[in-house]
């Protein structure tokens, strides 16, 4: 099958077994790869309910029919699970070796089931797979366990590991990869702490069934030097995210002191142009000729990789603007294998539940050797306010009570990316209706928002703008699996991503091919998140009351006095339910799921949800 | 009257300065500020007021904050 391996490699971890799988043409055609194929499995294997850090929850690695073949930034693989932050469906993407070798070694998807006995390091070397112990580094960093890794099996081998956060099941443990890579906010790396695997290599040694290698050979090396040439001509890799800093600054969108500010007069100190001078390295991840991985050194010396979500996270919501100590919670952060997100959102909140009075302790904001300390807590799950901030803002404040909820900033359980929507309804909307929780990457609308429309509108042009932005973002690059950036950040047209597409797997699909692929995985998404919470309403859609209150919203600057309305942001999310053939209680009417070819799925979620 | 254009991203190198006042005559629009700081404008642009998009249209007034930022998807 031309573009796909037509392979899954299935690993029960409890029977140490292996299989080798067939899928079919129809499959990769209705599902792509990625995303798409994660959530089917998912959701076609998961029993409902099932406890997400418990033997039942599987690990889907999953690339796409573009994934590793040299073209631009096609280097990025996709980690899936029943989320523990959120009980829903949760994936995120990663730039990693793992992509081509997976694919060289004969599969489009590794499925991984059951629970070692012991820590295991998965060896996957073509059709050979080994279950090797990994108690030397179980307990150690992503650092540490990289090295180790490499120090036995060479550079060139694809890894997945994690780190004492993964172990200890936090909640917000990620996947890591090279040098600085992460994946998987909604706790993928504590899924694979939950089953004693401390990491994955892969090697494979086949090439990836095309159906034009030799054109795809010229068209990718010929795109990869004009998106070099394009990036070097806009200069945005000095940069890379760390540019959007100053943007956020300006425009009032910054998180700072756990987003009750969207300015800070010190942003400047940690912007792009400061990381750009501190500066010791680079980064990327395969097949990128824009690399955005920027190494800094840290406040005890140590290199740390930056991007603009940490640094926002990290510093301005924790009202620290000194970068090397922004760079040590990012280390840190990195080394524990915590996504920097949730940290950066858990750590502001704690601080503002100290000072509001909701908990007692000594943490303030602003105290950077403090949250060092809270970090490891969290990672080592220590003592019983590092046990509980390891279970994610919402369930914190759950328990923390005195109506600390309101400000815990996080959508469905979990936190909210380096944007402050306090005046930003599409944005708002955007994190109210991302499929895995609050995330930026299924539809960044900022942009959007304050360039062509009124700022404060609730229009169904931002709905519409955000379904948009899903197929692309959402839908289409995580299903071929590719990373995003070039396509905005340097104009690198969207109609580039068919052209690899159908000279990768012998098709001839248009860019509209895809909207109905995307719309099918965001429904079934959906249908997911059901299943496990029926009860659901469009309440879970929407974000946290903090950004409704007008006792929140800024005393000076350019949203003085501004914030979000509630019920205008009802009537925009239902334009949204509108656009996607949603009803009133967000919930894919009958005839939606059928016309995405979803038929059988919607008899069977009549169990648990009744369709309209 | 002044003006203060504050670049972000890319700009920074690529016009050689961060934040720069001018001195622009009365009734100077956004699309003549661009023309004059040597924008690319073959490149989608965002152009700000005190936070609030502007268009290539509007006039500029005395005292303008007005930054100059390439688009942007997401860090
Ligand atoms: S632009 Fe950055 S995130 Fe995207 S592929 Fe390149 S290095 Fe990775």
């Amino acid at each position: 099958m031309d573009g796909w391996t037509g392979q899954f490699l299935r690993v029960n971890l409890t029977s140490r077994t292996f299989r080798i799988e067939t899928f079919s043409e129809e499959f990769a055609h209705t599902w792509i790869g990625g995303r798409g194929f994660a959530v089917k499995i998912l959701y076609d294997e998961l029993a409902p309910g099932i406890d997400p850090l418990g033997p039942d929850n599987k690990l889907v690695v999953a690339v796409g029919p573009i994934s590793g073949i040299p073209a631009p930034n096609t280097g990025k693989t996709i980690v899936a699970a029943k989320s523990p932050a959120t009980g829903g469906y949760g994936d995120g993407n990663l730039g990693t070796r793992v992509t081509d070798q997976l694919r060289k070694a004969g599969y489009d998807a590794l499925i991984v089931e059951g629970r070692a006995d012991r820590p295991t390091l998965l060896s996957i070397h073509d059709d050979r797979v080994e279950f090797l112990p990994a108690d030397e580094v179980w307990g150690k960093g992503t650092m540490e366990t990289n090295d180790w890794i490499y120090a036995r099996y060479g550079k060139g081998v694809g890894v997945l590991n994690i780190g004492q956060a993964g172990e200890n099941m936090v909640r917000f443990a990620v996947v890591r990869s090279l040098e600085g890579r992460s994946g998987g906010r909604p706790g993928m790396g504590a899924v694979m702490g939950s089953k004693l695997l401390k990491a994955i290599v892969v090697k494979g040694s086949k090439p990836i069934p095309q159906a034009f290698p030799v054109a795809m050979k010229e068209l990718g090396r010929d795109d990869l030097r004009t998106v070099h040439a394009m990036d070097k001509e806009a200069a945005w890799s000095i940069q890379g995210t760390t540019g959007v800093l100053p943007w956020c600054n300006e425009v009032a969108a910054l998180p700072v002191h756990n987003f009750r500010g969207t300015h800070h007069p010190d942003a400047w100190k940690v912007d792009g142009e400061r990381v750009h001078a501190a500066r010791v390295a680079t980064y990327g991840c395969p097949n990128c000729t824009m690399r955005c991985g920027i190494g800094i050194p840290d406040d005890e010396g140590r290199e740390a990789e930056v991007d603009y979500e940490n640094i926002g996270l990290l510093g301005p919501n924790l009202d620290l603007f000194d970068l090397p100590q922004v760079a040590a919670l990012n280390y840190l952060c990195d080394d524990y294998g915590l996504d920097t997100i949730s940290a950066g959102g858990v750590l502001g909140f704690y601080a503002d539940a100290i000072e509001r009075g909701a908990v007692s302790g000594d943490l303030r904001f602003g105290d950077a050797a403090g949250f060092k300390k809270v970090l490891g807590m969290i990672a080592r799950r220590e003592g019983q306010i590092g046990n509980l901030l390891a279970e994610g803002t919402l369930r914190a404040a759950r328990a923390f009570g005195h109506g600390s909820e309101d400000y815990a900033m996080q959508v469905k359980g979990l936190e909210i990316s380096a944007y402050n929507c306090k005046f930003i309804p599409g944005m708002a909307l955007a994190f109210g209706v991302s499929p895995i929780g609050a995330h930026h990457k299924e539809s960044w609308i900022i942009t959007f928002e304050v360039k062509q429309t009124t700022r404060g509108s609730y229009g169904r042009d931002k709905a519409q703008k955000i379904v948009d932005l899903q197929r692309i973002r959402g839908g289409l690059f995580e299903s071929i699996v590719t990373c995003r950036f070039p396509w905005v950040e340097l104009g690198w047209g969207v109609e580039h991503y068919p052209t690899y597409f159908n000279t990768i797997t012998g098709s001839d699909w248009k860019l509209e091919d895809f909207w109905p692929i995307s719309d099918r995985i965001y429904a079934l998404m959906k249908l997911f998140w059901l299943r496990e919470y029926p009860q659901t309403d469009r309440s879970a859609d929407f974000p946290p009351a903090a950004w409704f209150d007008p006792a929140n919203a800024d005393t000076e600057g350019p949203i003085a006095g501004m914030h979000l309305d509630r019920e205008q942001y009802d009537g925009m999310l239902q334009h949204y339910y509108d656009i996607r053939g949603y009803d009133t209680r967000g919930v894919p009417t009958r005839a939606t799921l059928e016309s995405l070819g979803l038929g059988v799925e919607a008899v069977a979620a009549e169990a648990y949800v009744t369709l309209r | 009257m002044k003006v203060t254009v504050r670049l972000i991203g890319g700009f920074v190198y690529t016009l050689g300065f961060r934040e720069r006042e001018l001195e622009l005559p009365p009734g100077t629009t956004v699309a003549q500020l661009l023309d004059a700081i040597a924008i690319d404008r073959t490149r989608p642009v965002i152009v700000g007021r005190n936070g609030w998009a502007i268009d290539l249209v509007e006039e500029l007034c005395e005292g303008d904050r007005i930054l100059v930022s390439p688009v942007f998807s997401g860090g």
